[in-house]
């Protein structure tokens, strides 16, 4: 009787812990996305049916599109044009900011006009950097490249300050006691210490370059992504705009999880 | 009690003051002999602190004139001379192992390469880290990182060494095991050393000599040499019964300052 009760309770209990495990595979594998994805696709299929190929291709067709993109190859080059920009734009903000934030360091005035500054770009539109781009730069590659860097430069700036200011005091006491020059408190002890800041303003500023240097694209240049999703709109393509957006979003997942992460784990090794 | 005894001094402060809003120190003179092993005593907030970060070249003093080697040194803006610094927490940069952190700081000396690898290895296994050279200091105990700092302050090979309660914030047995390293390194090294700390023991178990701050603003109260045949026992009674009149003492100044 008790042996059979036990063995009951033994029963309800594995059961319940499977039922535990199998949540937490669900959770792992993103399944309620999942569901949530088939419901999208089943009204998707549903509306496109109703409204046509021009307003809203079918999955399947945008699928097909995505396919021959990267079949074809095509899709690597337009990539490739886009990154290239937006590293440049980007990485020059980045550049600057860091130099302008070696300077604020050391200057408490200085400080208080580049924080007034990047408020100011931190308002600006979008559409002011594109429109004087285009005055600036005609139908070049630097239109975008320079619409990303006065759009992220504000980003990585404002983290920069920040970190500059939150750098333990306790350690530059260290580096004054040992007689570090200014150089070497700047590399050894401030760079290290606001990596947490620019690695977030980098995700940050990353993520709207892209967004913001494919709108540029639009205008002026012949290749990226931005460039293609306006020329299909063109031809009527709207399954390839789809195709496009989506490589948008895959190479926007990539860059934030695969490389992203993958440095900030890298430089905050000794964690 | 003992008067300085004349120099030639290691380090010597003459009419030292320093205030913030309140005057903390206030016109001290004191001489360290080279190679004595000083314990820094006095009540809570009397200034002890104030007077290592002055000898640090952290806090500029208002007045007074601080000698090395009975040359005249200002030492906020970088000189020759070379302090090593202990703090109460190790302050080791949490980026760089244990060896390279010694090594940083050497290269602001000017020491690089091979030379430098080889100073630190040989200041780590003085303090007894042979094998941790390549640790991050989060992977290392609380003593370990202080022993690293303890490297650190004397792999730059400082005229003077300052230690501030650098052994309160660990637990009595790595204390205990410390303290007794700090003597050995002293012994090996005959470094100048002043070391502050609120405990009679410890003063009495390590120094040389013992230095008593009043309340604030800090004097000096009093000055005791100590050696092999000193009575500790007796000492700590006298030392205990005079920190206890300057901590009620401090303790009034604080009640005051509040009203
Ligand atoms: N930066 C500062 N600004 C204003 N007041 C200060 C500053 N640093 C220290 N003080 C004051 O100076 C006095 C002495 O401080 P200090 O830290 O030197 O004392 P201490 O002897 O080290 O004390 P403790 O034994 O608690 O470590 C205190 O009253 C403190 O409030
Ligand atoms: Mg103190």
């Amino acid at each position: 009787m008790r042996a059979e009760r036990l063995a009951k309770t033994t029963a309800a209990v594995q059961r319940q812990r499977a039922g535990e495990a199998l949540s937490r595979v669900a959770m792992r594998l993103h399944l309620p996305t999942l569901v949530a994805l088939a419901i999208i696709v089943v009204v998707w299929i549903t509306l496109s049916r109703r409204f046509g190929d021009y307003v809203l291709p079918p999955p399947g067709r945008v699928l097909d599109g995505l396919r021959d993109l990267v079949v074809t190859g095509e899709v690597w080059e337009h990539v490739a044009a886009s990154l290239y920009r937006i590293s440049l734009g980007f990485g020059a903000a980045v550049v600057v900011s860091l130099l302008l934030g070696f300077l604020v360091a050391r200057s408490p005035l200085l400080s208080v006009a580049v924080k007034d500054i990047t408020t100011v770009l931190n308002s600006t539109s979008v559409f002011v950097w594109i429109v004087l781009a285009l005055i600036w730069f005609g139908l070049t590659d630097r239109g975008p490249m320079f619409t990303t860097f006065m759009i992220t430069i504000p980003i990585m700036l404002s983290n920069v300050i920040e970190g500059i200011e939150n750098v333990d005091r306790r350690l530059l006491e260290v580096a004054k006691v040992y007689r570090f020059n200014e150089l070497a408190r700047f590399a050894h002890i401030t760079i290290p210490s606001i990596v947490p800041y620019i690695v977030a303003g980098m995700k940050v500023g990353f993520a709207l370059g892209l967004r913001v240097s494919v709108v540029a694209e639009i205008f002026g240049v012949t290749t990226g992504i931005g460039y293609m999703m306006n020329f299909n709109r063109d031809i009527l393509r709207t399954d390839l705009v789809f195709a496009w957006a989506i490589v948008l979003i895959i190479v926007m997942l990539v860059m934030d999880k695969l490389v992203f992460e993958s440095v900030s784990r890298w430089v905050q090794r000794w964690r | 009690m003992a008067e300085d005894k004349g120099g030639p001094f290691k380090l010597e402060v003459r009419g030292l003051s320093k205030r913030y809003q309140i005057p903390v120190i206030e016109a001290l003179n004191l001489g360290i002999r080279p190679g004595e092993f000083v314990c820094l005593l006095g009540p809570n907030g009397c200034g002890k602190t104030t007077f290592l970060r002055i000898l640090a070249g952290l806090e500029q003093p208002d007045t007074g004139e601080i000698l090395i080697d009975g040359e005249s040194v200002d030492l906020t803006v970088s000189s020759h001379h070379r302090i090593g610094v202990v703090f109460q927490e190790p302050r080791l940069l949490p980026w760089r192992t244990a060896m390279s952190n010694i090594v940083l700081c050497l290269a602001a000396l000017g020491i690089h390469g091979k030379e430098a690898r080889e100073r630190a290895q040989h200041y780590l296994s003085l303090v007894g880290l042979r094998g941790f050279e390549n640790y991050y200091p989060n992977r290392l105990s609380g003593g370990m990182q202080q022993r690293v700092s303890i490297a650190r302050a004397l792999a730059v090979e400082p005229d003077v060494l300052l230690m501030d309660e650098p052994f309160s914030a660990l637990d009595p047995e790595s204390r205990q095991i410390l303290q007794d390293e700090v003597v050995k390194v002293w012994r090996t090294t005959g470094k100048t050393i002043i070391f502050v700390t609120h405990s009679l023991e410890e003063a009495t178990y390590i120094g040389t000599r013992i230095v008593l701050f009043s309340a604030r603003p800090a004097r000096i109260r009093g000055s005791w040499e100590l050696d092999g045949s000193s009575d500790r026992v007796a000492l700590r009674e006298e030392l205990g019964q005079l920190l206890a009149q300057e901590v009620r003492q401090q303790q009034a100044l604080m009640a005051q300052t509040q009203v």
